[in-house]
């Protein structure tokens, strides 16, 4: 029962970051009218995304008339009739409804989705972006177009609206599989191989993506924010991204080395160049904590400090909670410095 | 021959037209997934496979076709209507050579609907 | 002739028929006492068999309600992410492999013999062996969540989340060794139902006049044959990985985890078809009985039963859309999938067809079935939408594909068969359920269920992923996880009334008339209670709805007029007849109660369970203890030597009651038995040139830049002595023929010793050439291809010192060479298995 008044408190720090979630929409992203739609296939802000909705309304219309005849002819059917059909009329109705009919409609279906396919997987442009699925995070490199050194980051993506981006999708340990809704279908991230999977935003936007393959104790866990961002927006921000951390010394990060969180993680500009947990170097930047679930405040990061495992079961992550709280708040308050 | 001029229609002459599409799915699928596996880009043509694709998808629809023509004879060229429940040994022959013919017709399509990509899609991506 | 004498004429007559009457209930009586649960009669073991596996039903929508608690609210904190991933897994197993196929096989057992007014069916030990074998191995998949041991990576059980054995712990061997046992039950059963339709009917009952059931049953058990044993050769390759190191899956040693999924989905496509196929077919019954006209388009459902058993094999990857594929390839299934649609709705049309051409009546089965095409044409719709791709995308692995297959089961599988059970109560128990409480029942499932699983749909939408313990509020998703834990709540509260009812309720009811529906079909020929020996006597039958065409005969059946009228020595008969015309050739002696099926499943059973603890001496002991075991049954209960070549069966005519080769139902068995090993073969091969397909370099080079490989020399003793043991027995086979005991012994012994000098030498090819399995994939692949075909090699040698023993013992003689027949047809399959793994292995290397 102890266990499930640790879920509780999590389940309380998700609500919490929801609140957040929608405040931030409406300040700064005035697009979304709230977080409803952040994750949904229906509010389509993508080329495939759009494409595919467009397709299901075609569909559930169709198949919404077929219902309503098909039962609409059972109902006639079971109905007491003075004079019942003849057989070879009902064999007709077989021939017909039950096989030309069908036929030729599934082959139109099939034919509008056999040309839509190569057209949603066209190569993508001179940016090209890697993402690693990892229990139960995110690991983010981009390439930025013309070279350059690729940019570390993680648990949030950013795409420049209007381009044809690329993502290389890999995983280390097990299967996971990368989805945004709002932007295109999922692709998953296999142990052995390079999956490809082409965004092209419409709009700008605070979008969610999640984990849609069971990866183990945390997969519901296992979420991502996507902004969308005007191209020169972007490019800014990429060449930010690409600096070291904006506040490198101070007591938060002596403490930060002290107790070997650098084994880790990485913060680049200072000692700290692990590779195993999510790089930190902006982690102010990004709108949530722990892969999607937390909001990125000082109290949800002095928590996952001290207790990562009741916030995400089996999480790789050990718990600090035996450091005095003056130290946590001090390394929760350099992490919060961390733009 | 299982398709061509078996005197009598039994259940493997009723089995053999989806046995064909059975195989034909095979070749297209274990084809593809050969070229595309050994592919060094996945945009370049796959001009050679979908040739393939096309012939062996005219020959199981010849093949088809042929069992086609065999079980209409074992329905005795539709002389007799449904729904073939006497139970004589010529009424059960008819009965097998129109479910033959049922076959053949779901196995003809289905072989074309297979087809189908190898039309529309020229890569591997 | 006076009214004296055919009144004493009529008197003889009478008490003829009372004793014999009197003799078949003797040959037929059912165990009491302890001694009840030795009963391996159909219509026993069927009552079990339905039974267990409602109640697994029970326990797995049990969790689904827990899982719909904990889904009510969002960040709700009822039940722990390690609880409820075990709940999630073991609802989709059980319900799939505990629940769905055997209550298929449940109900075929219990209505295939009274559907073809056979007494039982041709192996009746082999169906209570695949009983206790599904029950021992049903109750230890479940009981494992008490102690928290239970599988917790979903149904699929996707590598390498569960070949990491620091992530899921015995839960996954649990799951492997559990359902592998039970698949092989599910695989007994299938031959047992395809023997039964093909060989079992009544005279006269021709191909085109079968009852559309049995045509399902054909088509089903024939998928299960080629869909369980992928499923299989995936276990073992599994099993190999967990509990040896093994990689199949491991991409770092050359293995793929996307193999598993190939593996799985061969099976689990096919598997969602084995399900729903034979549910259609209880519909396929009941819509002529109450549209009072006899089915419009029989062949159309042959068509379409036999197209869906087809292309149900061409659909697996529509599973996995999203790993990656080429999009050409996806196309390919793509269409397969739309292309499935086709027969399934000419099976729909059928039925409507049926209902236009007849004059319906109301009745509570007819209500479950207008419940089921209601909901089973929504899934079958979102089903088109989600075989086409690009939706797929979106749709795959999220509430979408739950309701999506919700609607599909329970539309297609669960209503037609409650449908089935309100239709067929009163052929078990002689009673009807309550109408009454029927129509409460109906409308709280129906409405429960929409409640429940419509608005998954939209969940899955707006982007609520599957197999999540929590998710967060405030994103669109609370009100319709709220709606759909409240109607999952509702369906629970129609199920269980329904349990009451039929545990029960109908106890109270008076019994029912003799064919209380007016149906037309067999198994409503029987008076009500049935009794134990089934059909008093068997008819010839010339019509597809025979109750309907010849109304006199039940008369003619009571009266024993008709075929095997009597059991004059006391023993258990039923009539075995031709494939396509049902003419008689056999009257066929089946064995009795025992004990033996019961011990042989314990002892199997043991032998998975121990394996599971890594216990592996004492599972080998049990081992040999249930090959025994099995041994004995077989001794006792097969190939008997009847005291008299033929007898008469009744209208004039003489049947043998031994006949051996083809014309045997053994050797169907063994046929059919062999196809599905054979198909469990072809997986094994497919594995190992998947990984050449996938590797750069296949076979790996060794550090002289060489191929590796087991060489030339071993493999090709193993060759010749393998076509040399082959050769001898068909020489021992032509020595029996020709009288010559001594021969035959010879013959079986001489092979056996070169059988098992090739098994050695297969063995000592990857031995000698230092192939370590732990290393890479391809050494494992050729070592399990190789102790597949030596394995073969083993149990082959098996059966030829048991032929021997049975030449010694007489009961293996020229006129009774049903062993030898059988062995040599195994033989047959063994040395395609054997010289085909020595051909890929030896010279696969020199190709590549």
């Amino acid at each position: 029962m102890a266990r499930h008044g640790r879920f509780r408190s999590a389940g309380g720090m998700m609500r919490l970051k929801l609140g957040g979630c929608r405040g931030r929409a409406l300040l700064a992203l005035p697009v979304l009218a709230g977080c409803s739609g952040a994750q949904s296939a229906l509010d389509p802000a993508g080329f495939e995304a759009d494409a595919v909705a467009r397709l299901f309304w075609i569909m559930l219309g169709a198949a919404a008339l077929l219902w309503v005849a098909v039962l609409g002819l059972a109902r006639y059917a079971a109905r007491p009739r003075q004079e019942p059909w003849r057989h070879r009329s009902a064999g007709r109705l077989i021939l017909w409804c039950g096989a030309i009919g069908p036929t030729l409609l599934l082959c139109g279906l099939l034919v509008h989705s056999l040309l839509l396919m190569p057209a949603l997987r066209a190569p993508g442009g001179p940016l090209r972006v890697e993402v690693q699925g990892e229990q139960f995070w995110w690991r983010v490199r981009y390439h930025p177009p013309g070279g350059g050194p690729p940019v570390e980051s993680a648990n949030a993506l950013r795409l420049p609206v209007g381009q044809r981006v690329e993502l290389r999708l890999t995983s280390p340990d097990v299967i996971h599989s990368f989805w945004v809704p709002a932007l295109a279908g999922k692709m998953d991230m296999i142990p052995g191989r390079t999956n490809r999977l082409v965004l092209e935003p419409s709009r700008t936007g605070l979008f969610r993506g999640a984990c849609a393959e069971f990866c183990g104790a945390s997969h519901a866990l296992m979420a991502f924010t996507v902004e969308v961002m005007e191209p020169a927006a972007f490019q800014r921000w990429l060449a930010e991204e690409g600096r070291p951390a904006a506040a490198p010394a101070g007591e938060g990060a002596a403490l930060f080395l002290k107790n070997g969180c650098g084994a880790c993680h990485t913060v680049r500009g200072t000692p700290a160049a692990g590779r195993v947990g999510p790089d930190l170097t902006h982690l102010a930047s990004r709108p949530t904590l722990g892969a999607g679930i937390l909001d990125n405040t000082r109290a949800n990061r002095e928590h996952f400090i001290t207790h990562p495992r009741e916030i995400k079961p089996s999480a790789l992550m050990p718990g600090f909670g035996m450091l005095p709280e003056g130290e946590i708040a001090a390394i929760a308050a350099w992490l919060g410095r961390l733009q | 021959m299982l398709i061509y001029n078996r005197k009598h229609a039994d259940l493997w002459t009723l089995l053999a037209p989806p046995a064909i599409w059975a195989i034909h799915f095979l070749v297209c699928y274990a084809a593809a997934a050969i070229a595309c596996a050994k592919a060094e880009d996945i945009f370049a043509g796959l001009g050679g496979l979908r040739i393939l694709i096309l012939v062996v998808t005219l020959l199981a629809l010849a093949l088809i076709a042929v069992a086609g023509l065999q079980a209409r004879r074992h329905w005795g060229f539709g002389t007799d209507d449904p729904p073939y429940e006497q139970p004589t040994a010529d009424v059960r022959q008819h009965f097998l050579g129109y479910a033959t013919l049922l076959l053949c017709a779901l196995s003809f399509v289905s072989v074309v609907f297979v087809a189908l990509p190898a039309l529309t899609i020229a890569d591997c991506r | 002739m006076s009214d004296e004498t055919t009144t004493r004429h009529d008197g003889a007559d009478r008490a003829r028929q009372e004793a014999q009457q009197r003799r078949l209930d003797a040959a037929w009586e059912t165990p009491k006492g302890w001694r009840y649960w030795s009963a391996v009669n159909n219509t026993e073991v069927g009552v079990w068999y339905t039974a267990t596996s409602f109640l697994f039903f029970l326990f797995a929508g049990a969790l689904a309600l827990l899982m719909r608690a904990q889904l009510a609210v969002p960040d709700n904190g009822l039940v722990s992410a390690p609880l409820y991933n075990q709940a999630f897994t073991l609802h989709g197993t059980a319900m799939m492999f505990l629940f769905a196929v055997p209550i298929f096989e449940a109900v075929a057992i219990l209505l295939l013999p009274t559907m073809l007014a056979a007494r039982d069916l041709p192996f009746p030990r082999l169906s209570a062996y695949g009983y206790w074998c599904f029950l021992i191995g049903g109750i230890f998949v479940c009981g494992s969540i008490f102690f928290n041991a239970a599988p917790d990576a979903g149904w699929f059980m996707y590598p390498p989340l569960t070949t990491d054995t620091r992530i899921t712990g015995i839960g996954a061997d649990v799951w492997l060794l559990g359902l592998s046992f039970i698949e092989v039950a599910s695989i007994a059963a299938a031959v047992e139902l395809i023997v039964g339709v093909l060989k079992c009917r009544p005279p006269g009952m021709r191909i085109n006049t079968i009852p559309l059931y049995c045509w399902y049953v054909l088509i089903v058990a024939g998928m299960i044959l080629f869909a369980f044993p992928p499923l299989i050769a995936g276990d073992i390759l599994f099993e190999l990985e967990r509990l040896a190191g093994w990689p199949f899956f491991d991409p770092k040693r050359g293995g793929d985890p996307v193999l598993w999924q190939h593996l799985f989905w061969i099976f689990g496509h096919p598997e969602v078809y084995i399900v729903f196929l034979p549910s259609i077919a209880l519909l396929a019954m009941i819509i002529p009985t109450f549209a009072r006209r006899p089915i419009v388009g029989y062949s159309w459902i042959v068509l379409a039963a036999v197209g869906t058993g087809f292309l149900s094999f061409g659909l697996w990857v529509h599973h996995m859309f999203t790993i990656g594929l080429p999009a050409i390839s996806i196309g390919f299934f793509s269409a397969a999938s739309t292309a499935v649609a086709i027969p399934t709705g000419v099976q729909i049309f059928v039925f409507i067809a049926t209902m236009l051409a007849g004059r319906v009546t109301a009745s509570t089965p007819m209500l479950f079935a207008a419940g089921s095409l209601a909901i089973f044409v929504v899934g079958g719709l979102t089903g088109v939408m989600v075989a086409i791709a690009p939706f797929d995308w979106q749709a795959h692995d999220s509430y979408f594909v739950v309701a999506h297959l919700h609607y599909v089961l329970i539309g297609g599988m669960l209503l037609p068969l409650f449908a089935g059970a309100y239709y067929y109560f009163p052929l078990m128990t002689a009673r009807k359920l309550s109408d009454r409480l029927a129509r409460w029942v109906f409308w709280l499932m129906f409405a429960g269920f929409n409640i429940a699983f419509l608005p998954m749909h939209l969940s899955g939408l707006r982007g609520m992923p599957r197999r999540i313990f929590t998710y967060p509020g405030g994103m669109g998703l609370d009100w319709l996880n709220l709606a759909s834990s409240a109607g999952a709540a509702i369906f629970a509260a129609g199920v269980l009334l329904f349990t009451w009812d039929a545990a029960w309720g109908w106890r109270r009811r008076a019994n029912a008339e003799r064919n209380p529906w007016g149906a037309g079909t067999l198994e409503w020929l029987n008076p009500l209670p049935q009794p134990s020996c089934g059909v008093r006597s068997v008819p010839g039958i010339a019509s597809r709805y025979p109750l309907w065409d010849d109304p006199d005969l039940p008369r003619r059946v009571d009266e024993g007029r008709e075929y095997l009228p009597d059991a004059e020595e006391g023993l258990r008969e039923t009539l075995v007849t031709s494939v396509l015309d049902a003419g008689p050739i056999q009257c066929l002696r089946v064995p009795g109660p025992s004990f033996l099926p019961m011990v042989a499943a314990i002892l199997t059973g043991a032998v998975f369970i121990l394996t599971t603890f890594h216990l592996y001496w004492s599972g080998l002991v049990f081992g040999v203890a249930a090959l025994f075991a099995i041994l004995a049954w077989l001794w006792t209960g097969t190939a008997m030597v009847p005291e008299k070549q033929a007898k008469d069966v009744g209208h004039g005519t003489r049947l043998p009651l031994y006949s051996s080769g083809p014309h045997s139902v053994g050797w169907w068995a063994m046929f059919i038995t062999m196809t599905g090993d054979m198909t469990a073969f072809a997986s094994l091969l497919f594995a190992y040139f998947y990984y050449w397909t996938i590797l750069p370099v296949f076979p790996p080079l060794d550090a002289a830049g060489a191929p590796l490989g087991p060489g030339l020399l071993w493999p090709g003793l193993a060759l010749a002595a393998s076509l040399s043991a082959w050769g001898l027995m068909l020489w021992a086979r032509r020595q029996n023929a020709a009288g010559r005991a001594g021969g035959l012994r010879l013959g079986l012994l001489l092979s056996a010793l070169l059988a098992a000098g090739s098994a050695a030498a297969m063995l000592m090819g990857p031995w000698q050439a230092g192939l370590q399995p732990e290393t890479h994939s391809y050494p494992a692949a050729v070592w399990v291809l190789l102790l597949w075909a030596a394995a073969h090699y083993a149990a082959g040698i098996v059966m030829q010192l048991y032929a021997v023993a049975r030449s010694l013992a007489g009961k293996l003689t020229r006129e009774h060479d049903i062993d030898i027949q059988n062995i040599v047809l195994y033989w047959h399959f063994a040395a395609i298995t054997g010289h085909v793994t020595l051909a890929t292995v030896a010279l696969f290397p020199l190709l590549a």
